[in-house]
């Protein structure tokens, strides 16, 4: 039993005060748990699911801030008791189904990454190997310790990319060092359309995704102003993200870090693809004749759909998907804002590694249930989580991005030259001869130098 | 006439009344306060004010206008739109639980002043007072029934449905089991009278009714009005509020 004396207080500091009433304001209707990824694969676990974090959460604050601590004085919390409360709160995903299924209304979503910061401050969190993010993306701008002058190393020779323009492409680091095929297919994509874009270079930093959902944020502000700055300084007035993070991060968290006017819009690469598609722009040449899902990413998915509107987060990818030839669409039971986490997002899987994956294989099952080939995503986190979840449960499920399949019915070549990081490669591709399309899987040749997992 | 009973006057219930009021009006600006521990927006500073905390909430709650605000009001507080998106049944036990516990607090309220008039023959309308509170009595039932419905499926609930069941704390089940209480003994109190709605004179028992009365009375306004502001049923305030200032959470 730690020793409670002199124990600091749990702090409010970055919580808005109608996130105060919001800890009151839950009924403890029990819907949560219903949909809850994480409590799905730990039963024994309440602890974790939303009610219960509210509860204690409120309970912790009473101890210093309720009418008896008023009169009697506060009481200290007890140290093992924050270590279980930490784990709980850092199980979360931060997927924000809890948000939606609320029926107070509760923003959890914010909830969660303020009271994150809190614990972070308290010397309680952050979880496991989610230390390393700030120190690497302080040192590296990216974290899988790699050279920022290698961001466009993947980019093929015949590529074009432009310095500046109207349109950008913000690959992500995933995409740059880790899942070169999804950055190879965006880039062929765009080049066939005829879309004239440029890339940041090595002047695009890591999005900061991974503090924020971790609760760590001084390093945010770094990352968001060089990015937003990086953009402004290219004249871009709209960027195109093929990665739910990045995505969610420029959307929501960037803006509150910036202070001053941001000239662009963020978009989904599915919908700009979609609204090409509907423009009767792309020309597809090769069927893809496989049974596909779509697993919808909770970042560009949930997260921005009281935003960017459903048709964005939902409609779009679903519609590329549809529009490929040889495509047998189907979607999973759990879809759309009701969709069933990957398990990798706030942290987890960096810090609770086992728990992400049981959330992975539980998606992969709702995959094979209705005996889906391939789940697509627009999300490099999500895939590289399904993937491992799908290896370890021996399924035969692939696992793509929307924006590859699309890049393989055009018929184009997404062959990934030669780099640094081509040993590091370990992603399902999709590849096609002359007449047909094969999935298949390139093995990683070396393990990556990644402290922490891929994934936010 | 109100009948009192157990040494009580009606002196003592409205200087009760006026503690109980006051007690409840202090729990409501101490947690404001509470809730003034957090900041006013993303990465302000903390301010620890009761002001504060209501300026960030209005703030909020008409960030998108006032046509979103009443448009929340209207379809997440008095129609319960997220409950029913959910769950019929868990709609159905809320809003009869809502609307009875609302309409009967009002009422409650309206009663006091009425007995008020009628004590000190206010403007000479204590005849019309005694009057009108006979009148208050088929809503009374109407909204008593109501609310017991609801306390009944809630209670049921809890009860019969394992998974509800093994997540229920004991705060869950005080707070339902002192609505139930408080509305059974309110209707026993009634029936006990005599000539009640839907019962007749089947329980009539004159002699016990103002105690009932008296205890329906005190459980009321011990749990709702000292109680709620300091427990989890300060969600009662909490969540509409909630509501309003995530303009509904959509």
């Amino acid at each position: 039993m730690a020793d409670d004396k002199g124990s600091k207080p749990l702090m409010t500091g970055y919580m808005i005060s109608t996130q105060m009433l919001e800890i009151d304001g839950c009924s403890r209707c029990q819907e949560c748990m219903k949909w809850c990824p994480t409590f799905d694969v730990r039963q024994d676990r309440p602890g974790i699911t939303p009610m219960y974090k509210n509860a204690k959460w409120r309970e912790l604050i009473a101890r210093s801030h309720s009418l008896r601590a008023k009169i009697f004085g506060p009481k200290p919390l007890n140290e093992d008791e924050m270590k279980t409360f930490t784990e709980d709160v850092y199980s979360c995903t931060t997927c924000g189904v809890c948000g939606t299924v609320c029926e107070s209304g509760i923003k959890t979503v914010e909830l969660w990454e303020a009271m994150r910061p809190n614990l972070v401050d308290r010397g309680n969190g952050p979880y496991g190997k989610q230390s390393f993010f700030p120190k690497l993306v302080k040192t590296d701008k990216n974290p899988y310790q790699a050279k920022q002058e290698d961001r466009l190393c993947w980019l093929p020779k015949d590529a074009k990319v432009l310095e500046s323009g109207k349109i950008a492409y913000f690959a992500g680091c995933t995409a740059a060092y880790r899942q070169q095929a999804l950055a190879v297919a965006t880039v062929r994509v765009l080049n066939a359309l005829g879309v004239d874009f440029c890339m940041l270079g090595k002047d695009e930093w890591c999005c900061a995704s991974a503090m924020v959902r971790t609760g760590q944020r001084p390093v945010m502000e770094e990352c968001a102003v060089h990015n937003v700055d990086a953009l402004k300084d290219r004249g871009v007035e709209t960027v195109l993200f093929a990665c739910a993070g990045c995505q969610r991060n420029s959307t929501i968290d960037w803006p509150l870090w910036y202070e001053g006017y941001i000239p662009y819009e963020s978009m989904p690469l599915s919908a700009f693809l979609r609204d090409k598609i509907r423009a009767g722009e792309v020309e597809f040449t090769r069927p893809i004749n496989y049974k596909v899902t779509y697993h919808d990413p909770c970042h560009n998915g949930r997260h921005l759909m009281h935003l960017k509107g459903k048709d964005w987060a939902f409609e779009a990818p679903r519609e590329v998907l549809q529009s490929i030839p040889g495509i047998k669409f189907q979607d999973m039971v759990r879809n759309r804002a009701l969709q069933r986490c990957c398990g990798a997002g706030g942290g987890v899987k960096a810090g609770i590694p086992d728990l992400a994956l049981d959330c992975a294989k539980a998606r992969v099952r709702d995959g094979e249930e209705i005996g889906a080939e391939i789940i697509a995503s627009t999300c490099p986190f999500c895939r590289r989580n399904i993937m491992d979840g799908r290896n370890d449960a021996k399924s035969t499920v692939k696992m793509l991005d929307v924006v590859e399949l699309m890049a393989a019915a055009m018929g184009l070549d997404t062959t990934i030259p030669e780099n640094p990081y081509t040993k590091y490669q370990e992603q399902d591709v999709i590849v096609c001869g002359p007449a047909v399309c094969e999935v298949g899987t390139i093995e990683r040749k070396e393990p990556g130098k990644d402290l922490v997992g891929e994934a936010h | 006439m109100a009948f009192y009973t157990l040494g009580l006057t009606f002196n003592l219930v409205i200087l009760l009344t006026v503690i109980v009021l006051a007690v409840w009006i202090y729990g409501i600006y101490f947690n404001f306060k509470k809730w003034g521990l957090g900041s006013t927006g993303y990465h302000d500073q903390l301010r620890n004010s009761f002001w504060l905390f209501l300026a960030t909430w209005i703030h909020e709650a008409f960030k998108d206008g006032v046509w979103v605000f009443l448009r929340t009001v209207v379809l997440d507080i008095f129609l319960l739109r997220r409950t029913l998106a959910r769950s019929p049944v868990r709609w159905i036990m809320h809003i009869t639980m809502f609307y009875g516990f609302l309409t009967l607090a009002t009422l409650s309220g309206l009663g006091l002043m009425i007995d008020i008039v009628e004590h000190f023959n206010l403007l000479g309308l204590a005849e019309p007072a005694e009057i009108a509170k006979e009148a208050l009595s088929l809503p009374f039932d109407i909204f008593g029934y109501l609310l017991l419905i609801g306390a009944t499926i809630a209670v049921s609930r809890r009860i019969l449905l394992k998974s509800v069941r093994d997540n229920t704390s004991a705060y869950d089940a005080f707070l339902i089991g002192a609505v139930f209480l408080i509305t059974i003994t309110g209707f026993y109190a009634e029936w006990l009278r005599g000539n009640a709605f839907l019962v007749g004179n089947a329980f009539e028992y004159p002699l016990y009714a103002p105690h009932f009365a008296l205890i329906h009375t005190v459980l009321a306004l011990g749990l709702f009005a000292l109680v709620l502001p300091w427990t989890k049923y300060i969600h009662v305030i909490a969540t509409p509020m909630t509501l309003l200032a995530n303009r509904g959470g959509e």
